[in-house]
């Protein structure tokens, strides 16, 4: 989890194997046809399973158009996209000052981090009650839920990153002359780098299941609410318009951290 | 570098009775990386510091930077306790290049940290790469570059503070033959245009002879002074064969001499007794 491969293209070159990088047309078009193959075996499967369960890409096409038309859907996507972010900026604003002060103060990394330790490994869903008494069940619990979800992995990354900075690197800023402030954030945050954009990736997609997750377990609402209405009646075409929904918009959220992450380490990309 | 406020009688580096031991949290011995070392570098030379790996010629260099303390005795630089800064300029033996930024970014650090405005800043490091000849590649990262063009970024980095004290940890270690050579020439031309004191750590004993003034020979566990040396040929040493002269040459041969006799007698060296010839034959030539 500490470490991420940043360059797309992976590390031994490209699909072909010849050692080259794949090109653009060539990706798009691996892209088109994996994404067909990918329709045509659902639909296959759609077929010898029976309709009843597994709606046809067809049947889940002609559900989606008319989800739209009667705006429903544009509600619940709303809903749950604002849990979504409030919950991840929330995170973000805590995780990182906490992971930096922890990585940069050896006092409050060692006290913290048997919190962190226990925090990290229990699962979420556990808080529900209490979140639930607290914050009732309305959309600060469910803001809440995403925090809690995405802010670990995002603090624990950026302690590691921290931890981890260039004893080297310091050393020579220290020769320069740099006092402790421009030492951190000169040269151990731009090394935290790669580790603080490896936590909010998985921090990102934590916050999308927990999202879903309180929108399931407390007041229904939002695309989760769906999912739970259209499942339990076994409707299941539109069923599986709110599931591509989802999976958009978790490649939509990656897509995102992939474009800041091309910004502020630009360095790491132009290498290949 | 400006001129020294010391006269010329009074060592601008004084290193006294000097010894650093480093303790490992779990090891019952510490590493003995200096154990009474002393020596005076007189103002406005260069000196090479020579030994084995793990004499503690590293080490030497950063406590002359103020980076680390001695355990007992003392460094004194211009007669105080030496703090870092840009008046020490440190090429170290990696490169340390930031790769997250530009090499002229890389260059302009040690001035940025004080407070340099950045139109300053950018002006000074073009100067500085123009100078080691990477004009070009001011807007490269350091993944773009050579091994050999990386290490003169490193060197443009500590020469843009304008150091009264240049220290530098093998720079051209990292370099082809061909490209250390005209480095050589270059850091004597720096040196002889700017003055002040240049102290080079160096495992390759032709380039201690052939830049310094003095040279500090040292030998390995626990790392000691063995000799400190003159080198009395005239400058500068670009404008004729140094290499070809009977100095230079013996010289030469009686550093390498001196080191091939430390290396296989360090029990603890990888070629400890290796060869038993050398060990005779360096013995033979000692007398
Ligand atoms: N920070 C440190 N912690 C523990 N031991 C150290 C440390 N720095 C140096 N040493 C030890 O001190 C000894 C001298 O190290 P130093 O790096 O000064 O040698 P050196 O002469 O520069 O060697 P080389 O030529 O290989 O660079 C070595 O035995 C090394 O293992
Ligand atoms: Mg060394």
């Amino acid at each position: 989890m500490a470490t991420g491969n940043i360059q797309s293209g992976g590390i031994l070159g490209g699909a072909a194997g010849q050692g080259g990088r794949t090109s653009r047309l060539q990706l798009g078009t691996l892209h088109a046809a994996t994404f067909l193959l990918f329709l045509v075996v659902w639909w296959i499967l759609s077929i010898t399973v029976g309709h009843g369960f597994l709606p046809s890409p067809q049947d889940t096409a002609k559900a989606a158009v008319k989800m739209f038309g009667d705006g429903s859907l544009e509600a619940a996507t709303l809903q749950s996209f604002f849990s979504l972010f409030c919950g991840f900026l929330l995170a973000v604003i805590v995780a990182i000052p906490v992971g930096m002060a922890m990585g940069g103060i050896a006092i409050v990394g060692a006290v913290l981090n048997p919190y962190v330790d226990a925090l990290s490994s229990m699962p979420r869903i556990a808080f529900l009650p209490l979140i639930i008494v607290f914050l009732g069940l309305g959309y600060e619990a469910k803001i809440f839920m995403v925090f809690l979800g995405a802010v670990m992995p995002i603090l624990i990354n950026t302690y590691a990153g921290v931890r981890h900075s260039d004893g080297e690197l310091i050393e020579m800023a220290r020769s320069a002359g740099a006092g402790d402030a421009d030492i951190f954030r000169k040269i151990v945050l731009p090394g935290a780098l790669p580790h603080i954009m490896t936590g909010l990736r998985v921090g990102a997609s934590l916050a999308l299941i927990n999202t879903v997750v309180a929108e399931l377990y407390t007041a229904v609402s939002g695309l989760g609410g769906l999912l739970s209405i259209y499942g339990n009646s076994f409707r299941m075409a539109p069923y599986f318009v709110i599931v591509a929904i989802l999976a958009g918009m978790g490649m939509l959220l990656m897509y995102g951290i992939r474009l800041i992450e091309k910004r502020v380490m630009r360095w790491r990309i132009e290498r290949s | 570098m400006e001129s020294n406020s010391v006269s010329d009688e009074s060592p601008a580096i004084s290193v006294r009775n000097v010894t650093k031991t480093f303790r490992r949290p779990k090891a019952a011995h510490g590493v003995n990386a200096l154990d009474g070392v002393s020596f005076d570098i007189r103002a406005n030379s260069f000196v090479s510091i020579v030994g084995p790996s793990g004499c503690g010629k590293t080490t030497l260099l950063r406590m002359l930077n103020g980076l680390i303390r001695p355990d007992s005795g003392d460094v004194l630089v211009d007669g105080a306790v030496p703090t870092p800064g840009p008046h020490m300029g440190f090429v170290f033996q990696s490169f340390r290049l930031m790769p997250w930024r530009t090499i002229r970014s890389n260059v302009a650090f040690t001035l940025e940290v004080h407070g340099v405005g950045a139109k300053e800043c950018a002006e000074k490091a073009d100067y500085y790469l123009n100078m080691v000849g990477l004009r070009r590649f001011a807007h490269s990262y350091p993944a773009e570059l050579s091994g050999g063009m990386k290490q003169c970024a490193a060197l443009a980095r500590a020469l843009i503070g304008q150091p009264r004290y240049l220290l530098m940890d093998e720079p051209l270690a990292n370099l082809d033959a061909q490209t250390s050579e005209f480095m050589q020439i270059e850091l004597m031309k720096i040196w002889r245009k700017h003055r002040g004191v240049v102290v080079l750590v160096t495992h390759s004993v032709d380039e201690a002879v052939l830049l310094s003034d003095q040279i500090i020979l040292m030998n390995p566990r626990p790392g000691r002074v063995a000799e400190i040396l003159d080198v009395k040929l005239p400058h500068p040493r670009w404008s004729y064969d140094a290499r070809a002269t009977p100095e230079f040459i013996a010289m030469r041969a009686y550093l390498w001499s001196r080191i091939k006799r430390m290396v296989a007698s360090d029990p603890e060296s990888e070629f400890y007794l290796r060869d038993e010839a050398i060990v005779g034959e360096t013995a033979a030539i000692q007398g």
